[in-house]
C-alpha cells in the first residue's frame, strides 16, 4: 500500500513552482522554475522535475490542487481536485508554518497582496490594482537597465549607506527619476538600495494603505529573496520581518494543503509528459458582446472552456447537443 | 389637439434594468414612441471610450455609447438625467461630443430643468410632446415609478435568493419573464400583474439556503453599484458562490423612499460630520448598518476617478476596525477581464466562510 502524497502547483507570470507534500506537510519534493510566457510547457517541465525527486513505489498522488494567475488552465491540464485563488493558498501555506502569523506581505512578479490574519484565520487582505511599480517586474526591468543580476541586487543594496530616494508613485515616473540620478552621478549601491526602498514605499503606500500591520510579519512571493528589500521593509516597519526559506514556495504549499483537505480524490501519475495540451480562443459572434471563449484541449479533445458571459456561447452545451 | 402629429422616437440610456419604466412614461403618459437600444455590451464601451475624455468616470462612456446605441436603432429624441455629482455635467458634455460626431437629434438634458419651479417641469415635458395632458402624464408617472419600485423589489430577493435554487436556472428565467412583462407593459394591470407572477415564482421555486447563510452587502457609486455590465456581474458571481447579496442601493430606496441626508446623518455622527456627495452618507450608513446587522462582508463598488467615492474609503476602513467586519474595495475601469476580480471574489468568499466556521 502506496501513502498519501498532494501535489500543488502555483503557476504565476513569471515563475511556476510546484511541491510535493505528506500528510504532515513535509516536502517530498519542490521546484522553482520560470514560466516564461508559456505556462503549459513550464508545467510540463515542473511536473517532471518533481518525478524526478521523489520515490513513485512508496507514494501516490491522491488530489492535486492549482493556484496562480494560471490556476484555471493547469487545473485543466492536471485534472486537479483544488483549483484555489492564490490569495487563499497563500494564507492557508503560511498559516501551516507560522500559525500565529498576523500579517504577510507578498510581492510576487506582477502582483503584490496584504493579508491581515487573527488566530490563523485571513481577516482582510488588498491586492494592487492598476499599477506594477511595487512589484518584482519594475526590479527586474530596473535590474537590466542597471546591469545587475536581479538576484545579486539585494547584496549590492546592502552595500549602500546612503539610499537615493527614487520616487515610487508610478513606473514610469520611478524610471525617469531613476535615470536622471544615475546621470547626476550617484553610485549603483546607492541606486538599488534606493529602488528597494522604492518598492516598499510605494507598496505600502497602495496595497498596505490604511491596514495595521502587526507582528508576527512574514514576507513572501520571489521579491522576499532580495535581501535589500527585506532591510528595506524591517526600517519602513520598525519590527522584524521572517522569510521562510520556503517563502517562495508558499502558494504551492497552499494548494497543496488545501487538496488535502478537500474531499475530492484523483490520482495522479506523472503521465503528461507526452500529452499534447493546446490553447484556442475563439471569439463568440451570437452578440456585440463578443465574448473572448478560451478553449483547452488534450491530445485534440475539448476538456475546458471558460471566458464565456452567457448561454449563447456556451460551448459545452452546443456540443453536447450536436453529440 | 392634432393626432397627425408624427411622434418622437425617444430614448434613454441603458441604465441597469430601469429603462421598461422610461419607456412606460414616454408611451404611456406622453404618448410618444419609445425607442429600446440594445443591452450593453464591449461594444458599447468601445464606441464611448473612443469618445469620451480619458479622465472621465467609467459610467459616462457607457451612457455616451448606448445613446450612439440608442440613435443608430433609430431614436430622434434622447433624454438624459441630471446628477449630483459629474453626472450633472455629463448631460451637456454628452451632448456636444455627439453634436460633433454629426448625430442630429432633439435632446432633453434634465439638468437643465430640475431648479425646483414646477413652471421648469412642465417645460421639460413640452419639450417632449407639444401638448401634454397633466392627469394622463400624472397617472403614467405614478405607475412608471410603481413599476420602478417592482422592478427593485424584485432585484433584491432575486441576489438574496438565486444563488440557493435547487434547479439551475431557475430564478433567472423568472426574472427574465418579469423584465419581459414590465416591458411590454400597457397598462396598470399589466404591472401589477408581471409583479405578482414573479413573486409568486420566487416563492415556490425550490431553494435550499444553509443555516446561518453568508451574507455580503453591496455599497457604492450610484450606477456602477446598479448595474452588472459595468460591475461585471458582480452580484451574480457572488450569489453563484452561495452568498445571500444584499444591496440597498437602488433607484426606489435613493431617490423615491430616502430618509434625508440629514437623518441619515444623525445615525454616522461618530463617523463623519459633513455631506461627501451624492451617495456618500447613505453609503456610510449603510456599511455600519450592515456591520451591525452581523454580515459577514462588505464590498464598496466604484468607477475609477469617482471622487465622492474615494473620499467615504477611509471612512469604511474605520466601520471595518471597529465592527471587525471585512471590506473589500473595487474599482472599474474600461476592463471587461474578469480573471481579476473573481480571483479577488473567491479569496473574499474564502475568507469570510473560513471565518464564519470558526466563529461558529
Amino acid at each position: 500500500m502506496k501513502k498519501e502524497a498532494y501535489l500543488g502547483v502555483d503557476v504565476g507570470s513569471i515563475s511556476t513552482k510546484g511541491v510535493i507534500m505528506d500528510g504532515d506537510k513535509n516536502l517530498l519534493a519542490s521546484a522553482y522554475i520560470w514560466t516564461e510566457g508559456d505556462p503549459i510547457g513550464a508545467v510540463k517541465r515542473l511536473i517532471e522535475k518533481l518525478g524526478a525527486q521523489f520515490d513513485r513505489n512508496a507514494w501516490q498522488v491522491v488530489a492535486t490542487g492549482t493556484t496562480g494567475s494560471a490556476r484555471k488552465l493547469v487545473g485543466a491540464m492536471l485534472g486537479a481536485t483544488v483549483v484555489k485563488n492564490e490569495i487563499t493558498a497563500h494564507a492557508v501555506g503560511t498559516t501551516a508554518y507560522h500559525p500565529d502569523v498576523r500579517t504577510i506581505l507578498e510581492i510576487g512578479g506582477q502582483d503584490s497582496k496584504i493579508i491581515l490574519l487573527e488566530n490563523g484565520i485571513a481577516i482582510d487582505y488588498a491586492m494592487n490594482t492598476l499599477c506594477a511599480a511595487g512589484t518584482g517586474a519594475f526590479l527586474s526591468s530596473q535590474s537590466r537597465r542597471l546591469g545587475i543580476p536581479v538576484e545579486d541586487m539585494g547584496a549590492v543594496a546592502l552595500k549602500s549607506a546612503h539610499p537615493t530616494h527614487i520616487a515610487a508613485r508610478c513606473t514610469v515616473f520611478a524610471e525617469s527619476d531613476l535615470v536622471h540620478k544615475i546621470q547626476m552621478g550617484h553610485t549603483k549601491e546607492d541606486i538599488v538600495a534606493g529602488l528597494c526602498e522604492a518598492v516598499v514605499g510605494n507598496y505600502l503606500n497602495n496595497v498596505g494603505k490604511g491596514k495595521r500591520i502587526q507582528e508576527p510579519i512574514v514576507f513572501q512571493g520571489g521579491v522576499s529573496k532580495n535581501i535589500g528589500v527585506v532591510k528595506a521593509f524591517e526600517r519602513a516597519l520598525g519590527a522584524p520581518v521572517i522569510v521562510d526559506e520556503n517563502g517562495h514556495l508558499m502558494g504551492a504549499i497552499g494548494a497543496a494543503i488545501l487538496a488535502k483537505h478537500h474531499d475530492a480524490r484523483k490520482v495522479f501519475d506523472f503521465g503528461i509528459e507526452n500529452v499534447a495540451f493546446k490553447t484556442r480562443e475563439v471569439i463568440c459572434g451570437q452578440c456585440p458582446n463578443r465574448c473572448e471563449i478560451i478553449c483547452v484541449y488534450r491530445d485534440g479533445k475539448l476538456i475546458d472552456n471558460w471566458g464565456n458571459r452567457c448561454e449563447k456561447g456556451d460551448i459545452t452545451a452546443r456540443q453536447a447537443k450536436h453529440a | 389637439m392634432s393626432q397627425n402629429e408624427t411622434k418622437r422616437k425617444v430614448a434613454f440610456p441603458m441604465i441597469a434594468h430601469y429603462n421598461p419604466a422610461v419607456k412606460y412614461l414616454i408611451e404611456q403618459g406622453l404618448g410618444q414612441i419609445y425607442v429600446m437600444q440594445p443591452a450593453m455590451t464591449r461594444r458599447t464601451m468601445a464606441l464611448g471610450e473612443k469618445l469620451a475624455p480619458d479622465m472621465v468616470c467609467t459610467p459616462f462612456k457607457t451612457i455616451l455609447g448606448s445613446m450612439i446605441e440608442a440613435l443608430e436603432a433609430g431614436a430622434d429624441t434622447l433624454i438624459m438625467t441630471m446628477g449630483y455629482c459629474r453626472l450633472g455635467y455629463y448631460g451637456e458634455l454628452a451632448e456636444s461630443i455627439l453634436r460633433e460626431q454629426g448625430y442630429t437629434f432633439d435632446y432633453v438634458n434634465f439638468a437643465e430643468y430640475t431648479t425646483g419651479r414646477p413652471k421648469d417641469y412642465l417645460k421639460a415635458l413640452k419639450a417632449i410632446t407639444p401638448h401634454p395632458r397633466p392627469p394622463k402624464v400624472l397617472k403614467a408617472l405614478k405607475e412608471a415609478l410603481d413599476m420602478v419600485q417592482h422592478i427593485d423589489d424584485i432585484e433584491c430577493q432575486y441576489y438574496m435568493n438565486c444563488g440557493f435554487e435547487t434547479e439551475k436556472g431557475s430564478f433567472k428565467a423568472a426574472l427574465n419573464r418579469f423584465f419581459k412583462a414590465m416591458t411590454s407593459a400597457k397598462s396598470r394591470k399589466d404591472i401589477d400583474r408581471g409583479y405578482r407572477a414573479c413573486l409568486n415564482a420566487f416563492e415556490t421555486l425550490p431553494v435550499k439556503k444553509p443555516e446561518p447563510v453568508l451574507k455580503v452587502g453591496l455599497i457604492g457609486e450610484y450606477f456602477t453599484v446598479m448595474d452588472a455590465f459595468s460591475n461585471l456581474d458582480l452580484e451574480q458571481a457572488l450569489a453563484d458562490m452561495g452568498v445571500e447579496v444584499h444591496r440597498w442601493m437602488n433607484v426606489s430606496h435613493r431617490n423615491l423612499d430616502y430618509p434625508g441626508e440629514k437623518n441619515l446623518h444623525v445615525r454616522i455622527k461618530d463617523y463623519c460630520r459633513y455631506e461627501m456627495g451624492p451617495t456618500s452618507t447613505a453609503n456610510i450608513w449603510k456599511a455600519k448598518k450592515y456591520a451591525e446587522d452581523g454580515f459577514d462582508g462588505i464590498i464598496h463598488v466604484k468607477s475609477a476617478g469617482c471622487t465622492p467615492e474615494i473620499e467615504i474609503m477611509p471612512v469604511l476602513r474605520r466601520i471595518s476596525e471597529d465592527y471587525k467586519i471585512p471590506v473589500l474595495f473595487l474599482t472599474y475601469d474600461t476592463e471587461t477581464a474578469t480573471a481579476g476580480l473573481m480571483t479577488r471574489l473567491e479569496a473574499f468568499y474564502d475568507m469570510i466562510a473560513m471565518r464564519r466556521k470558526v466563529i461558529l
